[in-house]
Parts: structure tokens; C-alpha cells; sequence
């Protein structure tokens, strides 16, 4: 692991699956992805203003995006899974009001993330961004092979996909402002 | 004591730039990853996607590992 200096995850194996206090019902676990998901959305599109490299904000244009469309197969797949139409109170229903709306990917506070890229500029916000999918990366793995469905396994591995495409485009970009 | 038909069976290893070139090669549900370390190991980091078999706990936690696939431990 000392050799490795390449993508590290962080935080238990059951890390951001917490909030739940151990249950693992696979619509409690979509519900999880879906307010990382949303979170994420917020902080990458938060960081749209705060620079004007015309690169970058094309790139956080497109993970804010991303993380829309992620967020509305993950509702299409909760209604598959439990036969039930998302109500009001999805996702709240299932996660703790502590940390509900202001929890991103890697399990970072969003309004956190937000000022700690306020205080240390582009290249911090391209690295913290890598961290966060990596670790969503990592959550989205752990997520398929807890699924006993195949559709629900299906679509996490999508998910899982298009995280490592996200990891490599803010990669490429990091490459090029060092 | 009886020895294990695959004891001698030979292990090969990657270096590290093999390892991330099979993994970008590769979905993740095409290969096992295993981190072999302890949890407080696994916790400060891990390679994302590794599934976390202690060391002392592979004897009874080896039908995790699904033996049809390429496996990878570190």
C-alpha cells in the first residue's frame, strides 16, 4: 500500500453507509447514494462561480450534470426495487436529519467542502473533487455487491463506471493546472 | 498434519504499475480485490473498490472471494 500513490479511498468498509445505523435494506442504501448524489450536485455546482478558468467550469458543469442524471437512476431504480412511487419524504425517510442536504460523496459536510475550496483554490478543489469520487468509487463497489438484485447490481456498476470517467477527467485536468 | 493439495501452488505477484494498468483494463466485478491489512490499516487508506479479509480472518471468510475471478490482494 506504501507503493501504491495512486487513488486511496478513506474510512471503514461500511463508510458512508453509517448514517443508517446498520441496516442495509437496498432502499435505504439508494436513498444514501441519491443525497450523496445530490450533494455532490450542490458543491460541484457551487464551484461553477467560484473561478473562471473556462476548463474547469466546463468540467464542473458536466459533474453537476452528472450527478442529476445519477440521482434520477437512482429513483428510477428505488422504484423497481420497492414497487413504490418515491414520495414527499424520499429520501429523507431514511437518513438521519443530522445529516440531511448537506452531506456530498466521501461523506464531507457540502458547506465545508465549499469553504475549505474558498480558502485554497483550483488545484484544491480538483484534488478534493478526486477524492470525493474516489470514494464514491469505492461506496458504489461496496453498493453492487451488496445488491442481491441484478438490475439494482446493473445499475451501480453504471454508477461505478461513470465515477472512474469522472475520476479521469479531473485527473486529466489536474495534470494540466500543476 | 496433512498438508493442503495447493500449498506449493505457485502465487504470482504485479509490481504496482501493473496492478493499476489491469484495474483500468478491467470492471470491477470483473476481478477480486482483497486488502489483507487490519481494519485501522484499511481505514486511514485503501485502494478504492478493495474489500477488507483480515489476514487472521481468510479461513473462515474465503466464500466471500468468488474463485472464478482473478484475484488481487495487497
Amino acid at each position: 500500500m506504501n507503493a501504491w500513490e495512486g487513488l486511496v479511498a478513506e474510512g471503514p468498509p461500511e463508510s458512508g453507509m453509517a448514517y443508517f445505523e446498520g441496516t442495509e435494506k437496498p432502499e435505504e442504501l439508494i436513498a444514501l447514494a441519491w443525497i450523496l448524489e445530490d450533494g455532490s450536485r450542490k458543491f460541484y455546482s457551487s464551484l461553477l462561480y467560484l473561478f473562471d478558468e473556462r476548463a474547469a467550469k466546463e468540467l464542473f458543469l458536466n459533474l453537476a450534470d452528472a450527478e442529476e442524471h445519477h440521482k434520477k437512476s437512482l429513483v428510477d431504480l428505488y422504484r423497481k426495487v420497492s414497487g413504490k412511487k418515491p414520495g414527499d419524504a424520499f429520501p429523507q425517510d431514511f437518513i438521519s436529519t443530522e445529516h440531511s442536504g448537506d452531506v456530498m460523496e466521501g461523506g464531507m459536510s457540502v458547506s465545508e467542502g465549499i469553504d475549505w475550496v474558498k480558502r485554497n483554490g483550483l488545484n484544491a478543489a480538483l484534488e478534493l473533487s478526486v477524492s470525493l469520487e474516489a470514494n464514491s468509487y469505492d461506496l458504489y463497489i461496496k453498493m453492487s455487491r451488496s445488491m442481491q438484485d441484478e438490475h439494482a447490481q446493473n445499475v451501480f456498476k453504471t454508477l461505478v463506471t461513470e465515477e472512474k470517467q469522472h475520476l479521469e477527467k479531473l485527473a486529466e485536468l489536474l495534470e494540466k493546472n500543476l | 498434519m496433512k498438508v493442503p493439495s495447493d500449498y506449493f501452488k505457485k502465487v504470482s505477484s504485479m509490481s504496482v504499475d501493473e496492478v493499476k494498468q489491469f484495474m483500468r483494463e478491467n470492471e470491477p466485478g470483473e476481478y477480486n480485490l482483497i486488502d489483507v491489512r487490519q481494519p485501522e490499516e484499511y481505514e486511514i487508506k485503501h485502494i478504492p473498490g478493495a474489500q477488507l479479509i483480515p489476514v487472521g480472518q481468510i479461513d473462515d471468510r474465503a466464500n466471500e472471494v468468488n474463485p472464478e475471478r482473478p484475484t488481487i490482494i495487497y
